[in-house]
């Protein structure tokens, strides 16, 4: 409901406003088998901005905001933690370090129309991914605390061979701390055409293993005593999640918070059941980086802000919000 | 229901520190054993190698026939439940919850629980007496509350085999018999074969009819309490001198650990006081005037009396007269010595019959010598005297300066007092 509410709005919301009488007419118009009079009568380049613009933008948002939401609810229910984030195990920084080395190194390859920039993300992300997998092993068993660690070690460690980057970075400096922020600015229907099948595939495998990830949350020992193979279930969690992330990553760069936040916030309103927690995370998710993003167009229109600083800036105080109201957090340690 | 384990050789090493090397058991189908050993001698590690989350470096385990390896994880859910000692829950699961997670190993992916699920698990949670909380979050309840739901859970897994890890560690002493009786009645209603890792050796031995000893990662003993409960092994296991007795109350088998001599700068230390009889009465006396350092010596008992054991328990001299009969000569020379070498005479409230009203005579005797004698003395002594005579023999004591003090509380002061008062100057302040 807030999801299609929000799709609507930002749909009619921007530089140029579209009335959503108009909006309707053509979307329905752009339906192969109707034709509205409505429709016709507008200016060409009206159905242009919408169906070329901001359609692909609302389902890109809509997309990565689900992506992280979900990631990060799992990462917090894998590790236990309510700290993490989809960022946590540094395929973020991963990401960024591949972007910027794109940037830097001004490669012009290109891959099914796609530029280096999210080509090296999406490489760098999930290549940090299986560094950090493969450090914490432990045998045959890869204990989540060492992962934990182990992502934190490798991000610091990459977060600095990016600063050093950036530094070196000369007149590019801007287009590095542009990406860094993240922003769906120039988004296309190519774009949520490769989103959109990762995103699903990485929601599908995670949606699976739901009652596994409940389990889990009472502990690996104890969901292995209720018959869950922690490691494969550890295994395919991680790559769904780390999927999500990178795809998110690379296509809009690193926004903050959405991942953090919105889990949070489905735990306060609906409990810690995954079976409910990640739809809803995905939904409330996507419907928050729609309306964060579309904020992000209008409020220094026709000039755009990176959606990350608008989630933070608006997320954050909210959050705080429900904390105090909730006054615990009863989960997670929080006491109780 | 209840299935045979069997344990060969099992060796696990962590590091090059080997904790369980070669240990060797077998558990029959339906039984319901204690695992006991000190800390650190492996029972944690054993039964997490049966429950499969850790891995035997060596040896095999061996569940109804087939190797532990061979089973798919949630086939060996279905057989097998783990009670671990303290589950950390600090999440918004409900009870409810949580006892339906138990049914997961039933259940197949995107599986809906059904009707039969749903009454498994209040019957589970009836069973467990947690059906009140149902609701609640988990993260609200209590320590023992906790336990139970899961042990609910464990029951709504329908194992046929029922692991318990220090179930009752961090329990009240209610809770933790509480929490044994339903491993016992799944055991008893069930046929559940219930193997559990516990400390508390008089608690286990009310609930357990096998127990297996392990030390240094194997099998010390293994069988029923009489051969396994022993001082020798309670010694080499837990590295302390012990002793079993028998309780008085429900005749069970127990184990107490024998502390060492007490120190001497007690403040009743030096003084020394001889106490009249045993029983019931005299202990109360016995068991102050010990704990605050004195030196005790006690009778005329008789060999069965309580007041008997605790002296050979504490190496005191003792005055041992047989069941049934009278004091003789000799016994009569030993009294007279060891109250005359000790500081004071105690006169316990003992019951006086015609049998022991001549130790009366004999404690006149050196109270005429001036030996202080203190009379304890709560509701006065016609309640226990069955020889009619005892109340004026006692009057005629106090007359010749005996003390009658009205609690026992008072006594050690009054001793270690007579102690000053005679100029013994070693010990005191």
């Amino acid at each position: 409901m807030v999801l299609i509410c929000t799709v609507i709005a930002a749909m009619v919301w921007g530089a140029v406003a579209i009335a959503w009488r108009d909006v309707f007419a053509l979307l329905a118009d752009a339906l192969p088998f109707y034709d509205s009079e409505r429709a016709a009568e507008m200016p060409p380049v009206y159905r242009d901005i919408l169906l070329q613009i901001r359609v692909p933008r609302v389902l890109l948002a809509a997309a990565v905001g689900s992506s992280l939401a979900v990631s990060g609810a799992v990462f917090q229910g894998l590790f236990r933690n309510p700290m993490a984030d989809p960022y946590v195990i540094g395929i973020s920084s991963g990401a960024a370090l591949g972007a910027v080395f794109a940037m830097l190194g001004g490669f012009s390859l290109a891959l099914g129309g796609f530029g280096a920039v999210p080509l090296f993300a999406f490489a760098g992300g999930i290549s940090t991914m299986m560094l950090v997998y493969s450090m914490a092993r432990v045998g045959r068993a890869v204990p989540v605390m060492t992962l934990l660690l182990a992502g934190i070690a490798v991000s610091a460690f990459l977060s600095a061979l990016v600063s050093l980057l950036t530094y070196f970075a000369g007149e590019r400096l801007h287009m590095v701390v542009f990406w860094m922020m993240g922003g769906l600015g120039g988004a296309t229907w190519q774009q949520v055409q490769v989103m959109v099948p990762y995103a699903l595939v990485g929601y599908i495998c995670v949606s699976f293993f739901s009652r596994e990830l409940n389990a889990m949350l009472l502990g690996e020992e104890t969901a292995s005593h209720l018959g869950v193979n922690t490691e494969r279930v550890k295994k395919i969690l991680l790559v769904g999640a780390s999927l999500l992330v990178a795809a998110a990553v690379s296509t809009s760069g690193i926004i903050g918070f959405v991942g953090l936040v919105v889990p949070h916030f489905v735990r306060l309103v609906a409990g810690p059941d995954h079976r409910f927690l990640i739809p809803a995370s995905a939904l409330l998710g996507g419907a928050l980086l729609i309306a964060t993003d579309t904020l992000a167009r209008i409020v220094i229109a026709p000039s755009e802000l990176p959606v990350g600083i608008i989630t933070a800036l608006i997320g954050a105080p909210m959050f705080i919000y429900l904390l105090k109201k909730r006054r615990k957090l009863r989960y997670f340690g929080g006491g109780g | 229901m209840g299935l045979d384990i069997d344990v060969h050789g099992l060796k696990l090493t962590y590091d090059t520190h080997p904790v369980l090397d070669g240990t060797e058991f077998s558990v029959k189908r339906g039984d319901l054993v204690a695992l006991l050993g000190a800390n650190g001698a492996g029972k944690s590690t054993l039964l997490r190698c049966i429950s499969r989350v850790l891995q035997p470096t060596g040896g095999q385990i061996i569940l109804d026939g087939r190797e532990l390896q061979q089973f798919k994880t949630k086939e060996a859910a279905r057989l097998m439940a783990v009670v671990p000692q303290e589950t950390t829950a600090d999440f918004d699961f409900t009870v409810e919850d949580i006892v339906m997670m138990g049914r997961f190993p039933y259940l197949r992916r995107f599986q809906k629980e059904d009707l039969g699920d749903r009454e498994i698990v209040s019957r589970a949670m009836e069973m467990t007496g947690v059906s009140h909380l149902a609701d609640r979050s988990i993260a609200t309840l209590s320590g023992g509350e906790k336990q139970r739901v899961i042990m609910a859970r464990a029951v709504s897994q329908q194992p046929e085999v029922l692991l318990l890890d220090e179930p009752t560690a961090n329990l009240d002493i209610g809770y933790q018999s509480m929490l044994l009786e339903l491993a016992s009645r799944l055991n008893r209603e069930q046929g559940v074969t219930v193997i559990a890792a516990i400390h508390d050796i008089n608690l286990a031995v009310h609930h357990f009819n096998r127990y297996i000893l392990l030390s240094g990662g194997r099998v010390l003993a293994a069988g029923r309490a009489e051969e396994v409960i022993t001082p020798e092994n309670i010694q080499k296991s837990y590295g302390v001198p012990a002793s079993t007795y028998r309780h008085p109350l429900h005749g069970v088998l127990q184990v107490s650990v024998v502390r060492g001599p007490r120190p001497r700068e007690l403040p009743g230390g030096g003084a020394s006081a001889h106490v009249i009889g045993g029983g019931e009465e005299a202990l109360p006396v016995l068991e102050i005037l010990s704990q605050k350092g004195c030196r005790l010596s006690v009778g005329p008992v008789s060999a069965q009396d309580s007041g008997c054991r605790f002296a050979h328990f504490h190496s005191l001299p003792v005055i041992i007269v047989p069941p049934f009969t009278s004091m003789n000569n000799e016994h009569r020379a030993e009294h007279f010595r060891l109250m005359r070498e000790a500081d004071a005479v105690i006169v316990p409230p003992i019951p006086f019959g015609e049998g022991n009203l001549p130790i009366f005579d004999q404690v006149e005797v050196v109270l005429k010598e001036g030996k202080p004698v203190y009379i304890i003395d709560f509701d006065g002594i016609e309640e226990r005297d069955y020889s009619g005579r005892a109340g004026v023999l006692m009057q005629r004591m106090v007359d010749e300066g005996a003390v009658v003090l009205d609690s026992v509380e008072d006594l050690p002061e009054a001793i270690c007092g007579v102690r000053n008062r005679d100029g013994g100057e070693e010990g005191e302040r």
